[in-house]
């Protein structure tokens, strides 16, 4: 099981997403984004998943990055 | 976390404390930083309205753009965006102005009034937070006004220039450029532009770092009980309150005066100071942030930002050319019109903008 942070253009986009990482019973939470993940809103969402099993992704989302021991590491970034 | 806590307390102490000097250097009282007045005042300055009183162009707005944009720059963090609903946030900045205008601040001044011990800006506060948790309401239910996309680098670049072209035009002070005459007001009440200038430098790094938002601690404490920036706001208050008594001690003049009554800039009608404020915090919480937080976003690129800012500049010239900003004697039956009319507005964005969450 590995931890990640989604963030999102708007705070909306992280509200859907939590809703679809609970419809697969993925631990999720909406908190603010940690000040060195750069992010257009201010909302993320912490979720547990095995890896690269992602839920549904929606347009309003930015980027996900895997929570490691040290810093993260980007794994997906929308088109700009 | 933790750390993140320690820096954005310590960048509101040091933020407090330059506020509370700026009145000691020239600042109108309680107004070491006032984002709505300063952008009201450029506006004058560029005759978009001519209220004699309150006209110059003000060097710490400038800074503050500036020094956001550096450090952005430097961070590599400077993101030209843009095209999330330009004309909506135009609209409510227009709005929002309004609402601060009948309160005679913005919520950054607000703090400042607490810590000069203006009780009028506690009805500000109350409708302020009002204000916030009315439009966090809407964030539950799906508001939103869309993402923003990448925008070529001189679109992001071109409201940073601006504030040099500002600069250029507050030095020069060619004759077209209106600057309030000594005694007439507010706007002749001014820090020596070095001061002011890197006042707002300093005040646009920390910022930029800390996102610092006056809006958002208390719509994070409420959304997710998260109170890191809250924090940034009560060391602000703090630190903004013990430099007043300091400088009340040393300089023998009063920097903290308690109550209501001939508080400066500022009137006593609590229910007119609270829907202000509500129309403010509720504005902010659709555009995402306070007006400060607006000028940072804008430094770094962000041209929905620099669209709300002009709105609230274009806000400011209503407010004084339509008779709706409050004075020293109380609101305008105009201003309470128009703030009236601010809440719906703000209302009608909200409903239309929230997404049904069965609809998603």
């Amino acid at each position: 099981m590995r931890e990640y942070i989604a963030t999102f253009y708007s705070h909306y986009g992280a509200v859907c997403f939590k809703k679809n990482c609970q419809k697969l019973g993925l631990e999720a939470a909406v908190m603010p984004v940690p000040r060195n993940l750069s992010s257009s809103c201010g909302t993320c969402v912490k979720f547990k998943t095995m890896e690269q099993h992602f839920p549904e992704l929606n347009e309003e989302l930015e980027q996900i990055a895997e929570i490691l021991e040290v810093g993260y590491r980007i794994v997906y970034r929308a088109e700009e | 976390m933790k750390n993140e806590k320690t820096t954005i307390a310590a960048a509101g102490i040091i933020i407090g404390l330059i506020a509370a000097m700026l009145v000691f250097f020239g600042n109108p009282a309680n107004m070491g930083f006032c984002i709505a007045c300063f952008l009201r005042d450029t506006s004058g300055a560029l005759g978009l309205h001519n209220a004699a009183a309150v006209q110059y162009i003000r060097p710490e707005i400038i800074g503050l753009v500036l020094g956001a944009c550096a450090i952005s720059l430097a961070k590599k963090e400077f993101r030209p965006r843009g095209g999330s609903a330009p004309v909506t946030r135009f609209i409510l900045g227009v709005f929002v102005m309004i609402g601060c205008l009948m309160f005679l601040g913005c919520p950054f001044r607000m703090i400042l009034r607490l810590a000069g011990g203006d009780g009028n800006a506690i009805f500000g506060f109350i409708g302020f937070a009002l204000g916030i948790l009315a439009g966090v309401v809407f964030l539950k239910k799906g508001y939103t006004l869309k993402r923003s996309y990448k925008m070529p680098a001189l679109e992001g670049q071109l409201y940073p220039v601006l504030q040099i072209v500002f600069l250029i035009l507050l030095v020069a002070a060619p004759s077209f450029i209106h600057f309030s005459e000594a005694g007439a007001g507010p706007g002749a009440l001014h820090a020596s532009i070095v001061i002011s200038l890197v006042a707002g430098l300093i005040v646009g790094v920390l910022a930029q770092r800390t996102r610092l938002c006056m809006v958002g601690g208390i719509r994070d404490a409420v959304l997710f009980r998260e109170w890191k920036l809250l924090f940034g706001f009560l060391a602000i208050l703090v630190s903004a309150l013990v430099v007043n008594l300091i400088l009340g001690a040393v300089t023998g003049t009063a920097y903290f005066n308690p109550g209501f009554a001939g508080q400066p800039v500022a009137h006593t009608d609590g229910l007119w100071n609270a829907l202000g404020m509500f129309l403010a915090g509720f504005g902010c919480v659709l555009l995402g942030g306070c007006p400060l937080r607006q000028l940072v976003l804008a430094g770094e690129g962000n041209t929905d930002s620099a669209v709300t800012i002009f709105g609230l500049m274009v806000g400011a010239a209503f407010a004084h050319n339509f008779g709706l900003a409050s004075s020293a004697d109380g609101p305008t039956a105009n201003g309470k019109i128009a703030v009236i009319i601010g809440i719906v507005v703000a209302a009608v964005i909200a409903v239309s903008n929230t997404v049904r969450k069965s609809e998603a």
